[in-house]
Parts: structure tokens; sequence; C-alpha cells
């Protein structure tokens, strides 16, 4: 989130916010898809970057259409989405993080998907979810991410771990044997606090069965299958086998490298990051699934695009969304960014169909779970924050945490 | 304003000149008659401004004001007349708020340690960069100050750097010589002095250049005659700096105060207000709950509960410290 926004600022886009609200956009009239138009289309971070090449490349095939490709940092994406949504000026087509979806869904500013060209069984299930919300889909799964388990193959060998961790106990006791006969300073890097603590924590809350809020809408992180999770998770802090210490900005690939780290759970991304900075490491790591504890589940995460309501080239957006979301966009999206794509179709061939590794992420989003779409998502999940913050400093139980957190996201789910 | 503070305290004798003595009820009679002629190009001259002003602070001072009375939160942003009017709950429920109520007794902390510091030494560096070190004083000068005109994201990776737990460089210093260092920013009780110290360094450079401005128009002449009659370094401070700066103490005290009252920046990039909430501050809070959150009523709500804090701190500053210059 970034940067420094004075509070000054603050009051300034408070304000600009609600001068903006007096004038909200209806409806838009409609361009056939064939028409001479200019789509606009706002995407973030390095897809934001990536998406402008392949604009190029859609003009040409699409000679009637011009594609504007806005990059927006993460950092500013949030109230940037919210103040041209106020101000009716969203883009024709917006990047949706799976976060936001819940939020702009329930402003209604969003156009639901088309259900003629863009087909729910084509996706993984967590990415589909992702994209709906209140029984409806407003998003099309244009990406997603999971995390499996990092872990490094030669300090194994030295700490006499002979294969993957493949349930929580394993995952344990090698972090032990790790730290005892492979002498390295941590087991297992988790976090310990601080913003978005509950993605370090989604791997053991939904491996044991549990979730925050449960397929009827409601209210669930204190269940016995969460308690169990975050007793587990807060083990690992008790017993020296995780770091306590919260480091805002904390880049775990280094100390990866130096070997002070030899597991952790990471995205996709990480793949490149590690053999771009640290070619040596090579051969000298892998990555496994979650290990199971009812089962082997991991977090879904991702973005999918949207239509928005106000648009007037909606025939035209709908044809670059589906594009986009359509095996053949998905797989060329997949050599250019690396993002693993949403369509399941696109995994059939290519690297994606053969490498062993990206079927590791494969095997996990077919399990994967999403956190569901809810308006107040960023303010439910930073109440499990606070929860797993006191448990790994030693300040309450998992029980008492839990309950706190329950009785307050109580009160935030719709 | 009795005291012959002269040149030394030019804020002060410029309050002292009543620009409008004499007749004055006479000329402003004169002037109303012939409002629409002078006026009117008076008004043309500043609409840019006013109107810049009316937008830009009046208006989001109003708009957050009345806000303060809603639930407004993230449906409203499109349909902000459906925002309901809550009377003074957002006010009552912040004060039976903890995380509110840490935040501002965080920000006290700050306040009370940091602004002592941050005038202590920025007087300090003045007068030694006035009179102590004759050689290279440009550099020092510029290097006292260069923390003030760097951004704070550039800041920040310096301040990480130096206090990182296991490969910063206070760390490796300490273990040369067989200490540990404290985990700076990720332990309750260091956090916060963690971030004092990184703004105090970054603010005493502004206390610094007003001091330097300050020292420099104190005569001589004052200087001399108290070194003839025997005055050390000590008494000259006591007797003499200290008393024809007060004026700019006082403008350098209520800048930082304000300043520090609204801190924001230091927790934000540095610890994001933990560990677990020891380093929220009213500003971050108030931040979180109205963009993370999206609590806009309560979040400007919170705006009001500062800017009185702020509005009360100030006076108070005033009239205490501007006493003695009468």
């Amino acid at each position: 989130m970034n940067r420094a926004a004075a509070t000054g600022s603050i009051a300034l886009t408070l304000a600009s916010a609600l001068t903006l609200t007096a004038c909200g956009g209806s409806g838009g009239a409609g361009v056939a898809a064939d028409a001479k138009q200019t789509l606009t289309v706002w995407a973030m971070g390095t897809e934001g970057e990536k998406l402008g090449d392949v604009a190029k490349e859609y003009e040409k095939t699409h000679s009637n259409l011009t594609v504007k490709v806005t990059p927006i940092g993460w950092d500013v994406a949030h109230q940037k989405l919210v103040a041209a949504a106020a101000a009716g000026k969203l883009p024709d087509v917006v990047q949706m993080g799976g976060s936001y979806l819940g939020e702009f869904a329930d402003m209604g500013v969003l156009e639901p998907v088309d259900s003629k060209t863009i087909h729910e069984t084509d996706y993984f299930p967590a990415a589909w979810q992702q994209g709906s919300y209140d029984g409806k889909t407003y998003g099309a799964p244009w990406y997603v991410d999971t995390r499996v388990l990092f872990y490094r193959t030669d300090l194994a060998k030295k700490a006499g771990i002979e294969k993957a961790p493949a349930t929580m106990a394993d995952l344990q006791s090698a972090a032990e044997a790790y730290q005892e006969k492979a002498g390295t300073k941590w087991g297992l890097s988790i976090q310990p606090g601080g913003l978005d603590t509950v993605q370090s924590f989604y791997q053991f809350l939904y491996s044991a069965g549990g979730a925050i809020i449960d397929d009827d809408g409601k209210a669930a992180v204190n269940s016995a299958a969460a308690v169990k999770a975050l007793e587990n998770y807060g083990s690992y802090f008790d017993k020296g086998l995780s770091e306590k210490s919260v480091r805002p900005g904390y880049d775990v690939t280094k100390d990866f490298n130096t070997g002070a780290v030899p597991m952790f759970f990471g995205g996709p991304w990480l793949t490149n990051l590690i053999d771009e900075n640290y070619p040596d490491l090579k051969g000298k790591w892998a990555v496994a699934p979650v290990p199971a504890d009812v089962a082997s589940v991991s977090m879904a995460g991702g973005s999918s695009l949207a239509i928005s309501a106000d648009s007037d080239h909606k025939a035209a957006a709908k044809e670059l969304v589906a594009y986009l979301t359509g095996a053949k966009g998905q797989t060329d999206w997949f050599e250019r960014t690396n993002d693993l794509p949403a369509n399941t179709e696109a995994w059939t061939t290519g690297d994606l169909a053969d490498d062993p590794t990206m079927q590791v992420w494969r095997q996990q989003m077919d399990t994967a779970r999403a956190t569901p779409s809810q308006p107040k998502l960023t303010e439910i999940t930073s109440k499990v924050d606070t929860a797993i913050e006191s448990v790994t400093q030693g300040k309450s139980s998992a029980k008492e945490a839990l309950d706190k957190a329950q009785s307050e996201i109580e009160g935030l789910v719709q | 304003m009795s005291l012959t503070t002269g040149p030394a305290a030019p804020q002060a004798a410029a309050v002292d000149k009543s620009p409008h003595g004499g007749g004055k009820a006479g000329r402003n009679r004169r002037g109303n008659r012939s409002l629409s002629k002078h006026n009117l190009t008076g008004w043309l001259f500043s609409t840019p401004f006013l109107v810049l002003f009316g937008v830009f602070m009046l208006f989001p001072i109003v708009a957050t004001f009345l806000m303060s009375f809603t639930d407004f939160g993230a449906r409203n942003v499109t349909r902000p007349l459906e925002a309901e009017f809550v009377g003074l709950d957002n006010y009552t429920q912040l004060f039976q708020d903890d995380k509110f109520l840490k935040a501002l007794f965080n920000t006290g902390y700050f306040v009370i340690v940091g602004v002592p510091a941050t005038i202590v030494l920025g007087l300090l560096a003045a007068i030694l960069l006035n009179n102590g070190i004759h050689r290279a004083r440009t550099l020092f000068r510029v290097g006292f100050y260069a923390p003030v005109v760097t951004t704070i994201v550039a800041v920040a990776v310096v301040w990480r750097f130096v206090l990182d737990p296991s490969d910063g460089l206070i760390a490796s210093l300490a273990s040369e010589v067989g200490l540990t260092a404290p985990d700076f920013l990720g332990s309750e009780t260091w956090a916060m002095p963690s971030l004092i110290t990184m703004a105090v360094w970054r603010n005493m450079g502004t206390v610094m250049v007003l001091c330097i401005a300050g020292l420099q128009a104190i005569p001589t002449d004052v200087r001399e005659a108290a070194r003839l009659d025997g005055a050390g370094a000590w008494q000259e401070l006591r007797g003499i700096t200290i008393p024809l700066l007060r004026p700019t103490l006082l403008y350098a005290t209520v800048i930082t105060t304000i300043g520090y009252l609204n801190v924001f920046e230091e927790p934000f990039v540095m610890t994001q207000g933990g560990p677990s909430d020891s380093t929220l501050t009213v500003s971050l809070d108030m931040y979180r709950e109205g963009f993370n959150f999206f609590h806009m009523g309560y979040a400007s709500a919170m705006a009001y509960v500062l800017f009185v804090v702020i509005m009360g701190i100030t006076v108070l500053q005033l009239r205490l410290l501007k006493d003695n210059t009468r």
C-alpha cells in the first residue's frame, strides 16, 4: 500500500470521494461490438504492464478497436477504483482482485458476466467462486494464484528428510530436523503478525477443514477445526521453529537462499524470482503440495476481469474479456507473465501440461479454496490477523483469540 | 512585550506594531462606501484562491464534519444520501474503542518523547554549526538538513537496514562487541522508540534551520558584553541564547508538536502499526478505518477528535510559552 499519504491528502481524498458522488453515471446506451470505438482497460501491477502488449496484438485482429490499457499500482488500486466507481467513471474493463469483488459488486457498479460466452465449468471452482457475489457472477476468472510449499532439497538431505512432508505432522518434524540436523536458523517461515497474516494461515486453516466464513455465509472462525489449525500454527512460534518478529516488507527468498529459512509457503511468482535472483540455487530446491491435515487445501487468490455497469462499449468489452479468459488467450498470457491460467483447458498443452513443477500448482488449484466475496472482507480478515498475532506472540490461546474474532466477524458478514 | 528582543525576534516585533492604529474606524467607513469599485478588483484577484480554498479546504472540512455524524460506508460512495444520521454515536463509540484509545496513547507517547528531543537536538545542532564548527560548516548544515527533504520511502530503506535484527548495522556492530541488539521493529517495547528516533532524525533539521536563522539575528555585541562580564558558555546559553531565541523555539515547538500529533508516515512505512498495534497512531488508525474498511463516518469523527486535540494543545502551548516573553 503505498506510499506516503499525509493526513492532509487523506482529508482531501475523503472529500473528493464525496464530491464525485454527486455525479453518478447511469447505464450506457451501448455501441455495437464491430463499431469503431476505444476500449479502456485498467489492470494492476505486472499485469497492467504486460497487458498493453496483448492489447496491441488484439487490435491487429480487431481493426475497429483501440484498446487503451492503464496500469495501476496495487498500492493505490483500491482507492482509485472506489473513487472511479463513485464517479461512475470506471473503465470499460477492469481487473478485480479477489478481495475487492464483493465490495464493488455490492456497490452495483459491475455488469454480471454473460453466461452465454463464459462458462463456469471451464474454470477452477475457486476461481469462479471469487468472481461471484450473492449468487451472481460479476468477474470472469483471469488468472489464479495459490500457495505451495517451497523447500530446500540439499538441506533436506543433510537433515535426513527423504521426501517432501505430506502431512502437517511431517511438516513440523521436518522443520525440527532442518533446524537440528542441517543447522538452519528457522524451520519454516510463516508470518507472525501484521497485515494479511491470514494469507499465511489459510494453508493451515483450510487443510484442517476450517474456514473464516462457512458455505452458508456465516462466521465460522472459532470452529474446532480452526482452533486446531491455529494451535498448530502457533506451535511453530512456541517451539522456536518460526521467527516471532514481525518484519514488514520481509523478503523470504533472501533467507531461503542463505539457508536460514529452509521451508516456506509461496505463490507462483516466486519460482521466477528465485531463478532470476539466485541462479546458484537451481537444483537445490523444489515445490510440494501443502501438507495435508484432514486434506491438502491451499488458498486461492488471483484476479478476474469485470465490465463496468456504466460502460457504453459492453459488447466489445465482452469479446475482449472472452478472449483474455479463453483457453487460447490464457496460454498466451501464461507465456508472457507466468500467471497461472484460471481456465483449465489452457493446462492441457505445452509446459503447463508437461512440467512436473507446474503439475504441483495444478493439483493444488483443484482443491484450493477462495475467500468468500464479502463487501467487508478486508475488515473481516483483519480481525483474523489480530487473532493470529495474539497467539504467535503468546498473549492468548487459540480458542480465546478465535472466539473474540468470531464475535467481531459475526457483526460484519452479510 | 516590554522585553527588548530587538531583531532577534522578528515575529514578536511584528506583532507589537499595529498597522491599523489611529483613524482605523474612519477609514473603514470610507471604504464601505466605494465597495463596489475598489473591492471588485480585489475580489477578482482573490477569486482563484477562494475557489481553490473552497473546493479543497472548506468543502472537505465541512463535508467531513457532516460525515462524522453518519454511518457513511462503502455502499454510500455511490448512494451518499442513503447514509444514515447517527448523531453522536461515532464519537461515543470512539471513546469505547480500545484500538483508538491505544492509538491516542501512542500518539501522546510520540509527542511527549519526540518533541523535546527534536527541539533540544535541533537547537544543539544549530549552536554547534553557528559557533563551534568552523570548517566544513556548510557540509554539516546540508548533512543535517538532508533527511528533511528526503522522501520517506528512501528513508525507510536506510532505517530498515540500520534496524534489521539479523544483519542490520546496529545488530552487526553489537555482535562485534559481543552484545545482542534488540529486535527494534519487531518488539512492542522497542518499535515506538525506534520510530521516534527516526522522526527526530528527520525533523531536527527543520528546527536547526529555524534556530540558525534566529541565532544569526542575535547581535554580537550582546554576546561580547556577556563575555566581558565573564559569562561562560553555559551562562551565555541560558542567559542570552535561549531567551533571545524564545519566539523561534516557540514556533518550532508548535509546528513540531502539530507534526507529531499527525504522525503517519513513519509507522505506515516501517511497521504498519504493529507489532500488536504498539505503533498504531491516530492518523494511521484513521487511514485504516477510512480507506481499508471504508468506515468514512467513523474516520471523520476521528479526524475531528484529532483536530480538537491539536487545537487544544496548540492554544495551551502558545499561552504557557508566550507568557514568559511578556
